[in-house]
């Protein structure tokens, strides 16, 4: 054979057991011999099978962080091992001295402030500090960056609003700090027939109809943005498969949701596609899972920012059992510039499971139904002559003053 | 030198590229499939892939038995005493056409008749009567598993190794199928507790812990907290999944029955799951009359005047709900 022939049977025999290799490679994936590295459930590989970076699993925050710096830290991220020792057991002795009722009031067994409490410690998990100072990390002295103008003027008209339903109750006739400095006034408002400043979604003093109720009521809460540890803790539950990506969310009281993020690379919904938990689109940067969320309705609230609100989160597989969260926050119609958050989320057991069972605060809340009958009876009774003026009764702001029907 | 490598070239491009193409359309076959600008294995972790946006096409979540079309998803007697000759009522009269009943050649396997004891057979047929005050689906509540497969909502499917993500769109309800070991849940649940499994190529799927709230249908099919199924998932197209359920219940029905339907992938190139959270649309239904000033006495259309003041029966009250 000619040397060029001789050229040509090479370059074709390479060629050929290529192919065979080919084939060969696929068939092997096909059954499984091939890529089989250890999963998740060994706990060994930060990968996945199909060669990804591994964020599954249920995660949340093992530490308490309050979301801003306190005083006296400057721009420090992290406590000094004294300082963290000193501010723990603190916080511990702060604690453990609420006996029986929530929040920071301090209240006798049986006082009317006692039977306000809602929550016994029964109720509640306490957790060590965590060694960030705050989760807040930019802007770098970890403060919420100032509201714009027309962000505080919004603000200022909600809080007025508030106040103003409340200007007939006893909390304001008392003086009491839930009151909020505005002056008692035994006239009702003239404005408890108003609508709302905005789309309400906090607590205030009336249900004359189902929109009056706060998010909590109506079981309509749930957020992606962070929070300080939130009351009934925040869980969330990875999964991965090549091209996709969920999270269940378990958050409070059986507020979870689901998260399906979008993988694809295609560009986000059209503008007037709103929704509640945004629409999630993500792509890989090395290791770092980067999300985009836009398209927020405005019926959701974090912080005052409504449908201009914009995340961006990091996620990263940090060790077997860490994973890092950052998000920058972002609208620029509420905040003068955007903050960014970071938190080291901790693996929880996938044996034990205690996640997200389900978000059923819905199914179960007969609660808020019983908010707007009581409302209506207290009018009912008012009109019959045998109760006071319904602005009389404070319904929202767990003072303590408590009324029934037909007293006074 | 040079002339060796272009003489390699020369002789055998066309060789080299047909070998490419080759197996190129070799590993392009087997193992990727692209939908739109997705591209998804045919396996993960050996198994075969279910991942993706699916939902069922047919009339299930209506009723899951054969039907003849009906008037109105809610009925009243008309001028004649005939069941046939029943007509829509206030509820549904101002959706004229679009709150009829499609027919259906139903979902259950064997004879087609969902096997109730006598007393639960009862129990159904007011169910059917009362739906309007009963079947959860219209407090926008979790609807449970069979029925969130089936009902007109697309879903997603996450697999991974040891764990399989439903998400639905529905209420914003999920499960989690667990392939591994798992504690036992704490209470029992509306959405199930899901364990699978792989046979051969099928996905197995144990659902139990059921807390007895849910329907299976719009039609007042029901179980009690004792349902157990066996799902299984065979992937006979790439499109297309075949979905069969095995449902228990000792308290209700006499034998384990069978349901069985195809779900078909949503092979829009841009799908996504959308939300349908309807916590809030269900308010207006289920608060509505404890509005200070209710939204709806009177209703006044083009020819007709409908009071829509309805007592609600004994026993069906939202309050009495929770008591169940």
């Amino acid at each position: 054979m000619s040397e060029e022939g001789q050229m040509r049977v090479r370059t074709l025999t390479v060629v050929g057991v290529g192919l065979v290799v080919a084939i060969g490679l696929v068939w092997g994936t096909q059954v499984g011999l091939i890529g089989q590295t250890a999963g998740t459930q060994a706990g060994a590989s930060l990968r996945t099978p199909w060669g990804e970076p591994d964020l599954q699993g249920i995660w949340t925050e093992e530490f308490d962080t309050p979301l801003e710096r306190p005083d006296g830290l400057g721009n420090r991220e992290f406590y000094t091992d004294e300082e963290y020792a000193e501010a723990d057991n603190e916080r511990a002795r702060l604690l453990a001295e609420q006996s029986g009722s929530s929040g920071d009031r301090r209240s006798a067994p049986g006082s009317q402030n006692d039977v306000a409490g809602a929550y016994s410690n029964a109720h509640l998990s306490f957790k060590h500090l965590g060694r960030r100072t705050s989760l807040i990390v930019d802007p770098p002295n970890g403060r919420m960056p100032a509201l714009t103008p027309e962000a505080q003027a919004l603000a200022t008209a909600e809080d007025e609003w508030r106040r103003e339903l409340l200007r007939s109750t006893e909390t304001c006739e008392l003086e009491l700090p839930a009151c909020s400095g505005q002056e008692y006034d035994p006239v009702p408002s003239p404005r408890r027939s108003e609508s709302a400043p905005r789309y309400n979604t906090g607590r205030m003093n009336r249900h004359d109809d189902p929109e009056d109720g706060a998010f909590g009521d109506r079981c309509l809460l749930g957020s992606i943005a962070p929070s300080e540890t939130a009351f009934g803790g925040n869980f969330r539950r990875i999964i991965q498969t090549p091209g996709g990506i969920t999270m269940y969310y378990d958050q409070g009281q059986g507020q979870g949701f689901q998260r399906n993020i979008v993988m694809d690379g295609s560009p986000h919904l059209p503008e007037k596609i709103r929704q509640w938990w945004g629409d999630s689109r993500g792509h890989w940067e090395g290791d770092t899972l980067v999300i985009d969320v836009t398209n927020f309705t405005p019926k959701q609230n974090f912080r005052g920012s409504r449908e201009n609100l914009h995340l961006v989160e990091r996620w990263t597989r940090t060790g077997p059992d860490t994973l890092e969260y950052e998000v920058t926050i972002e609208d620029p119609t509420v905040w003068v510039q955007p903050w960014t958050v970071k938190q080291e989320l901790g693996r929880q057991s996938d044996q034990e499971n205690r996640i997200y069972y389900e978000p059923r605060c819905h199914e179960g809340n007969y609660g808020f139904p019983a908010l707007l009958k009581g409302a209506r009876l207290a009018e009912e009774e008012y009109e019959a002559g045998v109760g006071p003026h319904p602005a009389t009764f404070d319904n929202a702001t767990g003072s303590g003053i408590q009324r029934f029907p037909g007293s006074r | 030198m040079h002339n060796r490598i272009r003489g390699l070239f020369k002789g055998s491009t066309l060789g080299v590229v047909l070998a490419a193409s080759a197996i190129s359309a070799v590993i392009s076959m087997s193992m990727t499939r692209m939908t739109g600008q997705v591209t998804r294995p045919a396996t993960v972790d050996g198994q075969p892939n279910l991942s993706g946006i699916w939902q069922a096409n047919n009339e299930a979540n209506w009723d899951l038995e054969a039907h003849a079309a009906r008037a109105g998803s809610v009925m009243q007697e008309g001028i004649y005493p005939y069941p046939y000759a029943r007509v829509p009522a206030a509820p549904v009269v101002a959706l004229g056409a679009a709150a009829g009943v499609p027919g259906s050649l139903g979902v259950v396997q064997g004879d087609g008749e969902i096997p109730y004891t006598t007393e639960a057979a009862a129990i159904k047929q007011e169910n059917g009567e009362h739906w309007i005050d009963r079947d959860p689906e219209l407090k926008c509540y979790l609807p449970g598993i069979p029925r969130a497969m089936y009902m007109p909502y697309p879903f997603k499917i996450t697999q991974s190794t040891n764990k399989i993500h439903m998400s639905y769109a529905f209420a914003n309800a999920a499960r989690t199928i667990h392939l591994d070991d798992v504690a036992r849940p704490p209470d029992y649940t509306y959405m199930g507790h899901s364990v699978g499994r792989w046979e051969g190529d099928t996905l197995v799927v144990a659902v139990d812990y059921f807390n007895g709230k849910n329907w299976f249908d719009r039609a007042g099919n029901f179980h009690s907290e004792a349902l157990r199924l066996e799902e299984r998932f065979t992937l006979v197209t790439p499109d297309r999944i075949q979905y069969d359920v095995t449902i228990e219940d000792a308290n209700v029905f006499t034998r384990p029955w069978r349901i069985s339907m195809p779900l078909y992938r949503r092979v829009e190139p841009n799908i996504q799951l959308l939300e349908y959270r309807c916590t809030e649309f269900a308010e207006e239904f289920m608060y509505g009359m404890l509005r200070k000033e209710p939204l709806v006495t009177r209703w006044e259309g083009e020819t007709m005047i409908v009071d829509v003041t309805r007592k609600v029966p004994e026993g069906d009250a939202l309050y009495d709900w929770y008591r169940k």
